[in-house]
């Protein structure tokens, strides 16, 4: 009797349940965004009401800064990331999860990591390293987590049924690979650079956490996903190969570019920008085809929710690559540089981009995962509309004021007399982090619904569409 | 499985390829040597203040999500631009990412301690319009350290120029040469200073008030409000920028062009009456063995109860 009370307490945590993991750590995703979308809309509202709170550390502007950075980064985005791999990758292996016990391990480990980081990054204990807040401890646990995903996901891969690899696949193994070195290298615990050395190390892994995990993963959704709502094939098997390697080359070395103006070497710049401007042939690469596979299925946008995040997602990749290349050359570079521009370009490619296919992903595989249908698809909708409207307010109001910013920096004006310009900027983007929140709010609470109280087994027939043709 | 050898040796390549070229190789080939002008962290006493220890505060308390430490060539009135030998010693490096406030590497000394420590405490009393959150929960000791840190910013970075004017006015162009050769006022004479006064009670003293303080009974009704002229800062002004702030104006503020009103040496004149407005907080001392007793920053002996109006008793 015992034993049987205790295997399913390790059942309960530790499930060998197929899909579990994936879904879990989708749930945990979400539950992450919520408290990290929460903080970057209240550090917004301290920009515009700056006196809205006094004497609570925790709940200062550059603290919620930090917690909102590595919340949605290392919370939503890559727990939401893994969770979505789980799936794709067992599904086109046409097998199953190498370990659904050791999944859900890590989904546990990577959760101990954002409680940590929820306790330490609004004390203040950080690093003091932009995007590698976090302590070493955490560090360390990060490392674990993304090891224990990339061995429970090759192991699958090694026992896959199908012989040939499609393109998402390549996109996860490199990612897999590559990231936890990326991790490693970028996080500096236990190192003591000197400052501009630290500097080019520090931006190194600031833009390869975008170049070499959010990007190759979502990119790798991307293709797993539009192929399998407009249900065609990929325009062009070789087109997606030139993508793939053209950003394995022309990604990792651009991290200099963000600090163009200090007295870094100028070969390493030189690297850096142009690479920047090479990226822009991978990147036309992967929209030609996505695009070119839509071909003739556009109408679907209207009818099928997920699509429109994906395609929406699709199309502020476009808009974000093009900026990115532009903005990394040295003229342009020195006019925009430190503006708000910089920071409507960054929510352009992980919110705009990575949060909307992975909000893709999660809509599609939440159905494929647990049997249930969406509870509603008017809350999807409202979702939708809410977040992409929402953003479209927040990028245009950060671009503005970043053009103010620029224009008073190359006139010699301080910072207090333009300051003042940009405040109706500072409340648009507030408003803006309302509207993401409340989408996001939609959203759990649609996902609540659909999980927790349907009756389990209710759809049948959306389980079995999980076994699709790959 | 083994039809993807070639592909993974591939990845692997090209990864460790890139790691050496933008990782290792500027490791072994950058390597500046300490320039002797990064910032002193031990210029100011240690049983006053520990600015080492404020270095950690300000890492703490994020303070470069928003204020950067490098000074490009291009900013205006930022100090003395930074060498790759300046920052040796820094790390975590704080070079920032976005000035939503003024940069900070060459703050030092550019504001009293105790207007620094006020300024962290109720940032919007000291500088209307600012939207720097307050630090007013940092105990005693964290704000005094923290200030240390902020008063040795740059202090091994000697200043020769501040602030340039543009460069038509400037020797360097054919417009500035000419602009020289039409001026025929000795800005360092009394004579000129005095023939200034006048245009000056004339035409700024409405905003500026009558000794430079901002203070001007204009200054109440202007959301930008006129700059104290008495401030050390403005004493580095070179004849060249005050003559170009006062042709063109300061954009985003009410500050006229006023070569459509006045002559050129009309502003000349101006110009030589400036230099002449007292300087604030000046000490004299009677020897130079004075001078060099002098402490370098006077640590705020400021309880926060000052600051705070609404904190009850003193």
């Amino acid at each position: 009797m015992s034993t049987l009370a205790q295997t399913s307490l390790l059942d309960r945590f530790f499930s060998p349940k197929e899909g579990s993991a994936s879904r879990n750590f989708f749930l945990s995703a979400l539950w992450w965004s919520l408290l990290g979308m929460g903080a970057g809309m209240l550090a917004a509202s301290e920009f515009s009401m700056p006196d809205l709170i006094r004497n609570v550390p925790q709940l200062s502007m550059p603290h919620l800064r930090m917690w909102h950075v590595n919340a949605v980064a290392v919370g939503w985005l890559s727990m939401g990331y893994v969770g979505s791999m789980f799936h794709m990758i067992p599904t086109l292996c046409k097998c199953k999860l190498y370990s659904e016990r050791l999944g859900n391990f890590t989904m546990w480990a990577w959760n101990l990591v954002m409680t940590g980081a929820f306790c330490t990054l609004l004390n203040g204990n950080t690093e003091g390293r932009e995007y590698a807040e976090l302590g070493a401890i955490l560090d360390t646990l990060v490392v674990v987590g993304l090891v224990l995903t990339a061995f429970n996901l090759y192991m699958t891969i090694v026992n896959r049924k199908v012989k040939k690899l499609y393109v998402s696949l390549w996109y996860f193994l490199g990612s897999l690979f590559w990231f936890p070195l990326v991790w490693v290298i970028g996080q500096r615990t236990f190192v003591s650079l000197p400052g501009l050395n630290d500097a080019i190390i520090g931006w190194f892994y600031g833009h390869n956490i975008l170049g070499m995990w959010f990007t190759t993963v979502g990119v790798g959704m991307m293709y797993y996903l539009i192929p399998r709502y407009v249900k065609a094939p990929l325009y062009s098997h070789g087109l997606s190969m030139l993508g793939f390697w053209g950003i394995a080359l022309f990604y990792a070395p651009t991290g200099t570019h963000h600090i163009t103006q200090s007295p870094v070497p100028e070969w390493l710049k030189a690297i850096a920008i142009i690479s920047s401007i090479f990226l822009l042939v991978p990147v036309l690469t992967v929209l030609t085809n996505f695009f070119m596979s839509m071909k003739g299925k556009w109408g679907q946008v209207v009818t099928d929710l997920p699509l429109r995040f994906a395609v929406t997602s699709c199309m502020f990749y476009l808009v974000t690559c093009t900026q990115g290349p532009f903005q990394a050359t040295r003229w342009v570079n020195w006019y925009l540089h430190f503006t708000q521009w910089v920071v409507g370009h960054a929510h352009l490619a992980l919110l705009g981009t990575f949060s909307f296919i992975l909000t893709s992903s999660f809509y599609y595989s939440i159905p494929r995962l647990t049997g249930k249908q969406w509870h509603s698809e008017g809350l999807i909708r409202a979702h939708y509309w809410l977040k992409f409207l929402g953003f479209l307010l927040m990028m245009s109001s950060l671009t503005t004021a970043g053009l103010i910013q620029s224009a008073g920096w190359a006139m010699g004006m301080p910072v207090d007399q333009w300051g003042l310009q940009i405040r109706p900027y500072w409340f648009l983007r507030t408003i803006s982090g309302i509207m993401i929140v409340l989408g996001q709010c939609i959203f759990a609470y649609n996902t609540y619904k659909t999980l927790f109280t349907k009756p389990s087994g209710a759809d049948v027939k959306a389980k079995a569409a999980r076994e699709v043709k790959v | 499985m083994y039809g993807y050898r070639l592909g993974a040796i591939g990845i692997v390549t090209t990864f460790f390829i890139i790691i050496f070229s933008t990782v290792l190789m500027p490791m072994v080939l950058f390597q500046p040597k300490p320039s002797g002008r990064g910032n002193d962290y031990k210029a100011i006493d240690a049983k006053i203040a520990d600015a080492e220890r404020g270095r950690k505060i300000y890492v703490r308390e994020g303070c470069f999500y928003c204020h950067t430490q490098f000074t490009r060539i291009q900013d205006r009135g930022y100090g003395p631009l930074v060498k790759e030998g300046d920052y040796v010693y820094e790390t975590p490096h704080q070079l920032g990412t976005a000035r939503t406030g003024p940069d900070l590497t060459n703050e030092g000394g550019r504001f009293p301690s105790e207007w620094q420590k006020a300024h962290l405490i109720t940032p919007r009393v000291v500088k209307p319009g600012s939207i720097m959150p307050s630090f007013s929960y940092l105990s005693e000791g964290d704000m005094n350290d923290l200030v240390a840190y902020i008063q040795t910013l740059g202090n091994k970075r000697t200043v020769t120029t501040f602030v340039q004017a543009p460069d038509e006015y400037l020797l360097t162009t054919m417009q500035g040469r000419g602009l020289a050769a039409r001026k025929t006022v000795d800005t360092n004479s009394d004579a000129a200073a005095n023939a200034g006064r006048g245009i000056y009670t004339q035409n700024c003293a409405a905003c500026h008030g009558l000794e430079g303080r901002g203070n001007g009974p204009n200054a109440i009704t202007l959301e930008k409000k006129p700059p104290n002229l008495t401030r050390d800062y403005y004493k580095q002004y070179p004849d060249e920028f005050w003559f170009y702030r006062i042709s063109e104006g300061v954009v985003g503020t009410r500050m006229p062009r006023f070569q459509e009103v006045l002559s050129e040496e009309q502003r000349w004149y101006l110009v030589a009456y400036l230099k002449t407005l007292p300087k604030e907080h000046e000490e004299t001392v009677n020897s130079l063995d004075d001078l060099n007793v002098a402490e370098p920053v006077h640590l705020p002996k400021l309880s926060r109860q000052q600051w705070e109006p609404h904190h009850g008793k003193e």
